[in-house]
């Protein structure tokens, strides 16, 4: 019965990152239209700058979560002035440009971090909150739960409590309507990329001391967002975050009771049932094609 | 006078290296003549190495490089290597497949045909079952650390140092000798069939005849990023003893264990970059954990039977020039290449067909921890690998140090019917 | 029916003449290089029919690997001769591709492209967890090569002959489906699908025959590869290739036929000329992709028709 309390935890805990991840690229897809296929990789930008600065220089952890954070903020908004703009109308070429620019990081970190071995990064907090005798939690797991779950609030509150926020919903609902009311596109897709990569850079931050950092880790992260996107629901967020939380869950379960592969063939195929009978997801709206 | 270079890159190690390589190649092309005649008519021969350099498999790959260029260096230092009369400078040649199976094939085609290597050394797996036909066509000497690799055909394919997953046996038998209350055990490992699942068939059978009950086997893939539910799964049943066999977690499975309060004991076949470990968890968790793999300035290799020359300075060696590379691998492929020598000079000649038949004619081969003997056609087909006695080591007050030694030959004339049994039982390749 | 012009077929003609005396020039590595070069043209031109209807699927790939890996365990463990196993991998892909296209097909656009990787990311795990009968992450070796009259095909010159003589019946089959009755409604169905739904045409039947046909050709070319490779494994047929073909695809441009060759054989080049800047070549690579996508996305096949454009064209009219 322990085991079964422990894994809730252990899939709660999981659940942070899925939702931060989630919900970076549901923004970018929602209000941009395009699918960040680099999405993966800007999490391990992050990760790969809490290992360069805090790991390898000593800067505080802290204060280099804000940096990973502000950096692949940066990034998407290179990514979107340069890549995406010029190619609105074409979303599989955005698509295919985001190819490229994760191509570009990836390399990137392998020149930074050099090849070999996947890197470490010790945990700032150390020990273990033990309840009840048998549930244990370590200290940097839940900071990381803790930060995310802030993250996540503080979004919610900036889309549904600021004009900011309002207008990006009002985007990615509809594009044309909103324009028609005023509303900036180009000022509006920064925004959502630029609030989508700081979600992204977080997440890979939280994730650098409890992870094997290297530079093709974003793999499964893209993957686990894709899931997370579709079975959530595609535009919308709070779609997200629920299907982070329940698949964390599902995949945590199945991997301590079966195993870690089939959980993820199980995900997938959930992923694709999803996509057979009910396209736009548990939350989502249709997205105009 | 100029030195010969040990190495040639053939392939990307980063910039640095990179830009280290090319001015090193500058300059060899120019005082190239110099060391010839400074050796009085020494000739250059290449051994080959076809190993992972980057990716999930470099640190089974790399480090061995670096050990090889050390222990050329100091060959070459001392004057070469006398070989049927002739002089010989060594030069490594390596090439990075990164384990992929494509790049493998390739590597060993560039290696053989244009630099004309004596020796193919390799890692093991999947790598060297894609270049067995070659080896086999070229009649070339290939070196693989997994006897598991040779088959009945493979007539070219020997493991003269690691005679994986075989030696895992005397950790276990170590612990039992040393800790009889240690009743259940529990293993998790990667499920491939070259590492993981060879592994763990070899620890469940030393597990059985040492009356060690296991209870639990969880065989996990490669895409696993979160360990917390494996390892919460596994120690719900309570194991005395949690082995790792031959992953390549076992960092995170280590920090898993240290958060969830295992108390037991842990065996593994590698512990790879203790020290990242013990920064992750704590000395008092990693201390007394087993495995098989020394640090070289243990005071135990220089005793007597040792067939490696001065350890401790190879080891200083290593980590004055690359401080936080040591791995498992970083002295087996430099004493697969003092197996070479000695075969070598046995043979007088460097052709391949040559070395590999001597080799395999001696009864006694040369071997890093002493006596050893050419095994493996029970299970494999061929009597191809060496087996011998292998270091039980344990980690005391944050550094490794061998407890003893123990007769991995001695347990196969008596067990290997448990382990072939075993091995049936995971579907692995028996002949 | 095929009316080819003289001048094209001189030409296809003298490019395979030159093809074929080309591997005595090589040295061994590049031997190789020409011969996964050749299979990956097959892969291309496969995957091109598949995007003639529209539809960018992401399981081209692993649809390579099920052809692949059913050659491997036909040959090596049923002892069939290669020549049988050959197109009954194809078989085995284009059934596969048949079933998948029940729940594939009924999405479309960007969700057509996500079920497509969902769905092959699934297969490629499959392989990876049952070690019976893949392998496994190990995948399968030992695959014996092909047997005929005494040649010996582990010679990359000989098997480089064989590439060439199947790759040339598969492309000289695609090209004639294309320009047939049924490649004429896939380029409807294409660029008008609701007016071609309107004069009666299943555009689900239609995309899913193109997929089906795709999916044949790129298991024969999966059986070739791993042939001469002797080893099967999963990450062969990830998204990592499946990214490739899109690049080729897209760089090549899709528009003409010959269009996704150029890609691959010009990229491929590029790609092995920088092959001593390893540790940056993805990067080139993404470099190329997207100055592809800002600079020329009708692809390099557009250069011939806009050179002329700009050269050739008369005034216009004021």
């Amino acid at each position: 019965m322990e085991l079964f309390f422990q894994s809730i935890i252990n899939g709660l805990i999981q659940s942070g990152f899925f939702a931060l991840s989630a919900v970076g690229l549901v923004l970018i897809f929602g209000v941009m239209g395009v699918v960040n296929f680099a999405h993966g990789a800007m999490t391990m930008v992050g990760s790969y700058t809490i290992w360069y600065l805090h790991a390898q220089h000593g800067s505080p952890y802290l204060f280099t979560l804000a940096i990973a954070t502000m950096l692949v903020m940066l990034i998407g908004i290179l990514m979107e002035r340069f890549l995406f703009r010029p190619k609105r109308d074409d979303p599989l070429g955005g698509l295919i440009c985001s190819i490229g620019v994760l191509f570009i990081l990836q390399v990137i970190a392998t020149v930074i971090g050099g090849e070999g071995p996947s890197k470490q990064v010790p945990p700032p907090f150390h020990g273990t909150l033990v309840l009840f005798e048998t549930l244990r939690v370590p200290y940097q797991r839940i900071f990381s739960i803790g930060v995310a779950v802030l993250a996540l609030t503080v979004l919610w509150f900036f889309l549904v409590k600021t004009k900011l926020g309002w207008s990006l919903r009002a985007v990615s609902q509809d594009r044309e309507a909103a324009a028609l009311q005023g509303i900036n596109i180009d000022r509006t897709s920064m925004i959502a990329i630029a609030v989508g990569g700081a979600m992204a850079g977080l997440a890979g931050g939280l994730m650098a001391p409890l992870t094997n950092i290297n530079p093709h880790m974003g793999h499964s992260v893209i993957i686990t967002a894709f899931i997370v996107t579709i079975v959530g629901g595609v535009g919308s967020l709070s779609g997200a975050v629920m299907a982070a939380v329940l698949y964390a869950l599902f995949h945590t379960f199945v991997t301590t009771y079966f195993s870690g592969t089939i959980a993820t063939i199980s995900g997938l195929l959930i992923m694709v049932l999803v996509l057979i009978v009910r396209p736009t997801g548990i939350m989502g709206k249709a997205v105009s094609e | 006078m100029t030195k010969t270079p040990t190495t040639v890159f053939q392939h990307r190690f980063g910039r640095r290296r990179f830009l280290g390589a090319t001015a090193v190649g500058i300059g060899a092309a120019v005082t190239g003549t110099i060391p010839q005649i400074a050796y009085g008519g020494s000739k250059t021969i290449k051994l080959g190495m076809n190993i992972p350099l980057t990716g999930d498999y470099a640190p089974w790959g790399l480090p061995g490089l670096y050990g090889c260029e050390i222990v050329a260096q100091r060959l070459n230092a001392s004057g070469g290597v006398e070989i049927g009369g002739q002089n010989y400078m060594i030069e490594m040649a390596a090439y990075d497949h990164g384990y992929d199976t494509e790049k493998a094939v390739q590597g060993f085609k560039k290696l053989v045909f244009e630099d004309d290597v004596k020796m193919v050394m390799m890692l093991g797996g999947s790598t060297v079952a894609s270049v067995l036909p070659l080896s086999n066509r070229k009649k070339m000497l290939t070196t693989t650390l997994l006897p598991s690799d040779i088959t009945p055909d493979s007539n070219y394919l020997v493991a003269t140092c690691e005679s994986h997953p075989l030696y895992n046996v005397t950790g276990v038998e170590w612990l039992a000798a040393n800790f009889p209350n240690a009743k259940t055990a529990a293993i998790v490992t990667n499920n491939d069939a070259e590492y993981g699942l060879q592994s763990a068939a070899t620890y469940k059978a030393a597990f059985e005849v040492e009356g060690i009950d296991v209870i639990d086997v969880n065989l996990h893939g490669f895409d696993v990023t979160d360990f917390a539910p494996i390892v919460s799964s596994v120690l719900a049943k309570k194991p005395d003893i949690f082995c790792m066999a031959t992953s390549f977690y076992v960092t995170p499975l280590m920090e898993q264990l240290y958060h969830q309060g295992f108390k037991g004991k842990i065996i593994s076949c590698t512990l790879d970059y203790y020290d990242e470990i013990i920064a992750k968890t704590s000395k008092e968790f990693v201390d007394g954990t087993i495995y098989q793999f020394p640090d070289f300035d243990d005071p135990k290799l220089t005793e007597d039977g040792i067939n490696f020359p001065d350890p401790g300075g190879f080891d200083t060696s290593f980590r004055k020039d690359h401080p936080n590379d040591w791995s498992a691998v970083a002295w087996e492929y430099p004493a697969i290449l003092l197996d070479w020598v000695d075969a070598a000079k046995a043979a007088g000649s460097i052709e391949p067909s040559d070395v590999v038949s001597t080799m395999l004619s001696n009864k006694n081969p040369h071997f890093v921890f002493g006596e050893g003997r050419w095994w493996g056609s029970q299970l494999w087909g061929l009597d191809n690998a060496v087996v011998g006695r292998w270091p039980v080591v344990t980690i005391v007050d944050g550094k490794a140090r061998i407890q003893e030694y123990r007769s991995v030959s001695a347990w196969l004339d008596k067990n290997k019917d448990v382990l072939i049994k075993h091995m049936k039982a995971l579907g692995l390749r028996t002949v | 029916m095929l009316r080819a012009k003289p001048k094209s077929l001189a030409g296809i003609g003298g490019l395979l003449l030159l093809l074929g005396i080309l591997p005595y020039f090589l040295k061994y590595h590049h031997q190789d290089f020409l011969i996964f070069l050749i299979i990956n043209v097959l892969v291309v031109v496969s995957y091109r029919l598949v995007t003639l209807t529209g539809e960018w699927s992401l399981i081209h790939a692993v649809m390579m690997g099920v052809g692949a890996y059913a050659s491997a365990i036909l040959t090596k463990s049923f002892d069939l001769s290669f020549w049988l196993a050959l197109p009954l991998a194809g078989v085995v892909a284009g059934a596969s591709a048949a079933l998948l296209s029940y729940p594939l097909f009924r999405m479309t656009q960007f969700y057509f492209l996500i079920g497509s990787f969902a769905a092959g990311e699934a297969i490629r795990l499959c392989w990876i967890h049952f070690i019976y009968p893949f392998g496994g992450t190990s995948g399968i070796s030992g695959i014996p090569p092909p047997e005929l009259a005494g040649i010996d095909f582990l010679d990359p010159i000989s098997y480089h002959y064989l590439v060439m003589a199947i790759v040339s019946i598969c492309l000289i089959t695609l090209y004639r489906i294309e320009k047939s009755h049924i490649g004429l409604i896939l380029h409807a169905v294409h660029w008008k699908a609701p007016l071609a739904e309107s004069v009666g045409v299943n555009t689900w039947r239609y995309r899913s025959l193109a997929f089906i046909i795709g999916s044949f050709f790129v298991g024969i070319a999966g059986t070739l590869k791993v042939h001469y490779l002797g080893t099967v494994t999963p990450n062969q047929f990830g998204i990592g290739f499946m990214v490739f073909i899109l690049i080729w695809v897209i760089v090549g441009g899709y528009g003409k036929f010959y269009g996704a060759i150029l890609g691959v054989v010009i990229l491929s080049i590029l790609d092995e000329s920088f092959r001593r800047f390893d540790e940056i070549r993805p990067a080139i690579y993404g470099a190329i992709l997207i100055a592809s996508i800002m600079f020329l996305p009708s692809g390099l096949e557009s250069i011939p028709t806009k050179f002329r454009a700009r050269f050739f064209a008369s005034k216009p009219a004021a």
